[in-house]
């Protein structure tokens, strides 16, 4: 087990230097220098070289990106090229947003994926079929409509929601949950429906398996041959998807926080790439990277510590 | 007739390929048409629509913003008055195209590292690592950056979306295309010397087309919803260019004072996804599902309405009851959809002795152990006859009744111990939650009690067994665990499926000492399932040979052995190594040609006459089970008493080989091949 967690934040790590690798060569292949980006147009053509040599812009490619890895590692992603501020410090602020949406969201996604799974899979019937195609339904529907349509019918039409913005926590929890309701359930639509196709398939997967016909010849309850043994079984599967899904929700995220503007990692990305802020890009492509092989660790090794077999090894 | 023949093969051969075209299961599905009608509509509807829209996407109507639909604008219009219908199809063939260049890339980069995956252990090690490290990426925000550094050129960022998505295509396909890998057709193209390129593309991506068409339409699904995404937060084509996300994007401006704009869009958009999914998932559909061990409540609820009318019809006709017989009158087992499995099956097992159920596989031997506690898999029920217990009728019992029979009257050992025990959960925790559950035993006494039973069926070091779980323990002990499962209840009739099979020879030999043991203890009776007469000369009294379906003869276990009247007993006997003592070893063993038929091709004579050395006309009508007069016995075969009176014996018959033994070769040699042949 030790040998296979070291194993593991080695790759972690690994993903996470790919990925900054990547993100740096992506950025220098951005169009304009970021002396030119941080002026603006109209600035002069001395004072853009100036800038840019200042920045370090022309060191050759390898000291950069040491630099900028070294500084990073320390937390330092550098100035925004629009409005100077620091890169860290707003990341900082937007994490949170971001993450409660994820988190909020994959929670929400996890439980009604799995009642719905499991339902369809132990009731069976007509029951299955309505189940299979409304949740064939929500796989289609993509996130922004929904959003648009929650929007309309919560915010618009009821006011039950506010339809936009976010409320910190420590300012007032109870805003705090009400500006993130629609955004997560939105965002959760889509990760229940995936939750729910992949419950129900380890669901009736394990329910194939010949230990349940033991346990039912020695007249184990129903119940507990569901959801205590075949549910068991079929959890491994199933933290899998959802670990997944995390992934997919943090990236997500971006269409969410853009439709109920929303200040967070996925705005940031949206606006920095718009405005070919390239420090502010790398910083973000970083920070999500590293959330999202962070949660997918856990999550794995969640999973493995489920299976008998991996844990005693 | 005979020349009618060819023509008859040649005409079912046609309709089978028009039937099979017909009953493809993308046709075959309702969802599965309806999307292939509307994603070819949309297709056709893309590509021509420069010559019927109505509208240019341009144009604007300052008579109609923000209109609903109208008999000019049929889908209504936008906040400049231009045409939805127009500009949503306008857009069509770009966005379907592009979302197609995702799933070039995807499933191609994705089938191509999982044939290279397949082909060397080493290829497989790199590229799931890099696979690894891809899917755990924030794909989307990837996506971005990516936009940042090339701007918004769709048909490359489609490309790129592709390759992080062929990371879990890799995914998908790596597990059939090692499979696939590992045939021994591959094997032997490989010895031929064909080239690892030759045989992946011959022999190994032919194998993977369904799955390849499959995540083809979920992928490109994938693709229309991510790209509509980008175009929803300002990455689409550059305006005013439409596009599907750009419109819903410009139509949520407005779902204050023109909420209709959402719905022609998002419409189009949800179809077009759903119908790619109906595609895949209809192509997807596995065929044979293995059949579920606990049927869903829909099917028990089916099962309890079937158990109470045939409770209802069919009063109990055995007299006074006798505490721990089974009498099995006239079962059939058959699938859900009218194919008989089991045809009007009956034997009687009393207390303390042993049933043997022989037969090659296929011949419903299971199927009639596993309806003895009700638990035969979904699709799968008792369709008439009587399974008698205690005075009650088994077959017409609802699930509820049974629980109360099942491990506590009759219990359940499996062939493959190994599947039988629950991977998740300790032996202990398996042992002592059935011994609380069947005898209300208290926590300290389910546990003392299972030590107990784990002493009883040979297990030294009981405490350290109850720890493990089934990984840990091996086949033969993890048989005996199983057995002492079984023992939890203290039933009375033992339901043994094949117990030995899985199991090496001399753990079978222990395994069938300690059941010997157990009956002689507990004067529990067993229904022994088995294809192995050696097993049945071991441990049954009784046996009841079965064939296709039926018994085919049955008795004691001493005259069907000495004194066999069916064919299919001779030629089993006459096959069997174990069955034949050394000093009169046939020199070639018996062979029965062909195969048991299936429960399909079933004839209505008797069912072992195509393979039956001494069939005859007289074999085309059915045939009763009747008294044989080898003891108690009684046989299904009409010409029992003719080959009895005559003694005849099934003969080896000469194995068709297509190199025969040269006539010169030495006797030394000869005696190899025998050998061989029996090993």
């Amino acid at each position: 087990m030790a040998m296979f967690i070291t194993k593991r934040l080695l790759m972690a790590l690994a993903t996470v230097l790919v990925v900054a690798v990547l993100a740096f060569l992506l950025v220098h292949a951005m169009p304009g220098s970021p002396g030119a980006v941080s002026l603006g147009a109209g600035a002069s053509q001395d004072a853009i070289d100036q800038l840019n040599q200042t920045l370090g812009w022309n060191d050759p490619l390898l000291v950069q990106f040491f630099r900028w890895l070294g500084d990073a590692a320390q937390g330092n992603f550098g100035n925004s090229l629009i409005d100077g501020r620091s890169i860290t410090t707003d990341l900082a602020n937007r994490l949170p947003v971001t993450a409660s949406l994820a988190a909020g969201a994959t929670i929400l996604s996890a439980v009604f994926g799995i009642v719905l799974g499991v339902t369809a899979a132990v009731r069976g019937g007509l029951l299955d079929q309505l189940i299979g195609g409304f949740v064939g339904l929500l796989v289609a529907l993509p996130a922004f409509w929904i959003g648009v349509i929650f929007v309309y019918l919560f915010a618009v039409q009821s006011s039950v929601f506010p339809a936009t913005g976010y409320v910190p926590f420590d300012v007032s929890p109870q805003d705090w949950a009400m500006s993130l309701a629609l955004p997560v359930i939105t965002l959760a639509v889509g990760g229940a429906a995936f939750i729910a196709r992949q419950t129900r398939a380890s669901m009736l997967e394990a329910l194939q398996q010949e230990h349940i016909r033991t346990l039912r010849a020695t007249a184990t309850p129903t119940w507990k041959i569901l959801y205590v043994h075949a549910l068991r079984y079929a959890s491994l599967p199933i933290v899998a998807g959802i670990a997944l899904q995390f992934i997919g929700l943090f990236g997500g995220s971006v269409i969410a926080e853009q439709l109920f503007a929303m200040p967070g990692l996925g705005q940031a990305v949206q606006t920095s790439v718009s405005t070919h802020d390239a420090p502010a890009v790398q910083g973000v492509v970083v920070i999500a990277t590293v959330v999202v092989v962070a949660v997918n660790l856990v999550l794995e090794l969640a999973t493995k510590f489920l299976d008998p077999k991996l844990r005693a090894s | 007739m005979i020349p009618t023949l060819p023509a008859t093969t040649l005409s079912t051969q046609r309709k089978s390929a028009l039937t099979k075209l017909s009953g493809h299961r993308l046709l075959a599905s309702p969802a599965g048409l309806a999307g292939t009608v509307w994603l070819a509509a949309m297709i056709i509807a893309s590509l021509t629509a420069p010559w019927w829209m109505p509208f240019k996407t341009e144009d604007q109507d300052f008579t109609a913003v923000l209109s609903g639909p109208t008999a000019a604008h049929w889908l209504g219009t936008d906040e400049l008055g231009r045409d939805i219908l127009s500009r949503i199809f306008a857009s069509a063939a770009e966005t379907l195209g592009t979302s197609f260049i995702t799933v070039m890339v995807g499933v191609g980069l994705g089938t191509l590292m999982a044939l290279a995956a397949a082909n060397s252990q080493r290829a497989e090690g790199v590229i799931s690592r890099v696979t690894e490290i891809m899917m755990s990426l924030p794909g989307t925000v990837i996506i971005l950056a990516v936009i940042g550094a090339v701007g918004t050129n769709i048909p490359l960022i489609m490309g790129i979306l592709g390759v992080l998505i062929s990371a879990g295509i890799y995914r998908v396909m790596l597990g059939q295309a090692k499979s696939l890998q590992n045939q021994l057709y591959v094997d032997a193209a490989k010895v031929d010397g064909l080239n690892p390129l030759a045989i992946s593309v011959r022999h190994v991506l032919p194998g993977l087309s369904t799955t390849i068409v499959v995540q083809s339409a979920l992928i490109f699904a994938v693709g229309l919803l991510i790209q509509a995404g980008l175009a929803f937060i300002g990455f689409g084509p550059p305006l005013p260019q439409p596009s599907w996300g750009g419109m819903i994007q410009s139509a949520s401006q407005h779902v204050y004072d023109a909420p209709w704009l959402m719905v022609p869009t998002g419409v189009v958009l949800a179809l077009t996804v759903l119908s790619a999914n109906a595609i895949g998932n209809a192509l997807g559909k596995a065929p044979n599902a293995t059949a579920s061990h606990l049927p869903s409540a829909a099917i028990r609820r089916k099962r309890a309405t079937q158990a109470a009318a045939a409770a209802a019809a069919a009063p109990i006709v055995q007299n006074p009851p006798v505490a721990g017989q089974l009498s099995v009158r006239g079962l059939s087992v058959g699938v859900d959809g009218g194919t008989p499995l089991v045809t009007d099956v009956s034997f009687d097992v009393e207390p303390g002795t042993v049933l043997g159920l022989v037969g090659e596989s296929g011949c419903g031997k299971t199927m009639t152990a596993l309806s003895l506690m009700g638990l035969l898999p979904s699709g799968v029920a008792v369709t008439g006859g009587q399974i008698l217990w205690n005075g009650k009728n088994l077959a017409a019992a609802t699930d509820k009744d049974m629980e109360a029979v099942r491990g506590r009257d009759i219990a359940l050992i499996s062939q493959e111990p190994m599947r039988a025990l629950d991977p998740m959960f300790t032996v202990g925790y398996q042992l002592t939650s059935a011994i609380r559950r069947l005898r209300s035993f208290g926590r300290a006494a389910a546990r003392a009690e299972a030590l107990d039973l784990l002493e009883k069926v040979g297990i030294v070091d009981a405490p350290r067994i109850l720890k493990t779980y089934p990984h840990q323990i091996s086949g033969g002990m993890a048989q005996r665990v199983a057995i002492a499962l079984a023992l939890s209840g203290k039933p009375r009739l033992l339901v043994a499926d094949e117990p030995t099979t899985a199991l090496d020879v001399t753990v079978q030999a222990e395994i069938l000492s300690l059941l010997r043991s157990l009956v002689k203890d507990t004067g529990m009776s067993v229904v022994m399932v088995t294809h192995d007469l050696g097993v049945v000369a071991d441990i049954c009294d009784q046996v009841a040979v079965m064939y296709a379906g039926q018994v085919v003869e049955n008795g004691a276990t001493d005259s069907i052995l000495d004194d066999p009247r069916h064919p299919y007993t001779l030629a089993l006997l006459a096959a069997d190594p174990h069955a034949n003592s050394a000093h009169d070893m046939p020199e070639r063993l018996a062979t029965i040609k062909g195969q048991v038929p299936q429960p399909k091709d079933w004839p209505s004579g008797c069912r072992f006459a195509a393979r039956c050395q001494f069939a005859g006309s007289a074999c085309e009508v059915p045939v009763p089970l009747l008294p044989s007069g080898s003891g108690e016995g009684r046989v299904r075969c009409v010409k029992a008493d003719e080959l009895a009176m005559e003694g005849l014996a099934w003969v080896a018959t000469d194995v068709p080989v297509v190199n025969p033994v040269p006539a010169e070769v030495p006797a030394r040699h000869r005696l190899d091949i025998i050998e061989k042949d029996m090993a």
